[in-house]
């Protein structure tokens, strides 16, 4: 690894140069060359964003330390990723010519330039360190074997409810379901029901009492009434106005 | 019945991590007891057998000791799902900033990311877990059980420490007034 320390800025390369590949989606991220200024800290790639968005007063960003650090990237790669540098030539390329143009005491207007969107996109350099974290626990964590190799439900409540699991609500819905009748034909223009109302409708029946839903639930009941039911009684669950334990077998309900 | 080998039956029958509390309650133990249970039972399994209790995602589960890894893999063949830089970009943004919006990681990111997180989504490393209460409601999201058993955290608070990156407030990447906020 190399870096150039100035006063007010520097311009690094990362150190695992060999680890980067160019970018999936056809275009060609360029090498991760960092920039440090008092108007800018961020990769070559964001930079040239910015300047590109007149994001950055191109002026206030040194040049030369970026083009030293670049010479040293290319001193320092291993696998001559020609495709990658010149990703990084371009952006500089792009930079040094705008700022001749800003620096140019000329009144003619700057040229239009190519579509830069060709150009490299920026990354999120910020999390670089994570990134590599993530990656080696990644990797260690295959050399462990569980008896089950899908590990935790994958199915997770976005709320707390104590040991009742997605699975258990999804049991009491298909046991909703097998009491409900199936829907008479109706035209598709039958007025809906929001779900507010429904779940009003629910609060009315729910009181502060624990009861099961075979004792609240309004029998006879349709499907598509089934189906409303239990999805006002999510939305309660989630705003924290019902609450649910077992009771014995069964999953009791009560308003708090 | 010694509690050691009744935690050792749970584990055994268990297909995902058991919390202290599960356990506790199961065999009408203190968690102090647990713990106590577990560290001799680690220490057990540690001197002689090919499996060790492992505390991830929450909980302890039994697992293989590293040094069968080779001999396991070769047996079971798994398949290797490497993550993409991209998704694990934005895996590393949902871990260190959740709750987290889509809008917020494109912040982060500078690029649309509505397609690696769908990715993570199908791959159950991240969920909804919740709306941001403005304008839009946009959907937040969070890492998972699933997320802490891929990559062998305990919890989430077992990530690297990232100072730079998590002092910087979200809205430092936003653009305003015209001008580009960079973090500082």
């Amino acid at each position: 690894m190399y870096s150039l320390r100035r006063p007010i800025l520097v311009a690094s390369s990362h150190k695992n140069l060999a680890k980067f590949h160019p970018g999936g989606l056809g275009v060609i991220e360029p090498p991760p060359i960092f920039v440090s200024t008092p108007v800018f800290d961020g990769s070559l790639a964001m930079l040239f964003t910015c300047v590109r968005d007149h994001k950055v007063n191109l002026l206030d960003v040194p040049l030369f330390p970026i083009c030293e650090a670049y010479f040293h990237y290319l001193m320092a790669i291993e696998n001559k990723n020609l495709d990658e540098s010149a990703a990084a030539l371009g952006a500089l390329a792009y930079l040094l010519e705008r700022k001749a143009w800003l620096l140019l005491p000329t009144d003619d207007p700057e040229p239009m330039v190519d579509d830069p969107l060709e150009l490299p996109a920026p990354t999120a350099h910020e999390f670089q360190a994570a990134i590599e974290a993530l990656s080696e626990w990644h990797e260690a964590r295959r050399q462990l074997f569980f008896r089950s190799g899908s590990g935790p439900d994958p199915y997770e409540l976005p709320f707390a409810l104590e040991d009742i699991s997605a699975v258990d609500l999804a049991r009491e819905f298909e046991r909703i379901l097998r009491e409900a009748t199936p829907e008479p034909f109706e035209s598709p223009s039958k007025p809906r029901i929001s779900l507010q109302e429904q779940m009003r409708k629910v609060l009315l029946v729910i009181n502060y009492e624990w009861q099961t839903l075979s004792q609240v639930l309004p029998l006879p009941i349709t499907r598509n009434e089934a189906v409303y039911w239990f999805l006002a009684l999510l939305e309660l669950l989630r705003l924290g106005q019902i609450g649910a334990k077992w009771v014995g077998e069964d999953i009791a309900y009560a308003r708090r | 019945m010694n509690p050691t080998d009744s935690i050792l039956a749970l584990l055994f029958v268990s297909d995902e991590p058991v919390s202290a509390e599960r356990l506790a309650l199961a065999l009408g133990l203190t968690q102090g007891q647990v713990d106590q249970a577990i560290e001799i039972l680690q220490k057990r399994l540690e001197k002689a057998g090919p499996l060790s209790v492992i505390e991830i995602a929450g909980g302890f589960q039994l697992a293989t000791k590293r040094e069968y890894a080779d001999l396991v893999s070769q047996y079971l063949r798994p398949q290797r799902s490497k993550l993409s830089k991209s998704l694990m970009e934005v895996l590393a943004i949902v871990a260190y900033r959740q709750p987290v919006t889509t809008a917020e990681i494109e912040l982060v990111r500078g690029v649309q990311s509505d397609y690696s997180i769908r990715g993570l989504l199908e791959r159950h490393l991240i969920r909804e877990v919740g709306r941001r209460p403005t304008p839009g409601r946009p959907v937040l999201y969070g890492t998972t059980q699933q997320f802490l058993h891929q990559f062998n955290l305990k919890t989430t608070k077992d990530l690297p420490e990232m100072p730079e990156a998590l002092d910087v407030p979200i809205s430092a990447y936003a653009p305003s007034q015209g001008e580009l906020a960079i973090p500082e």
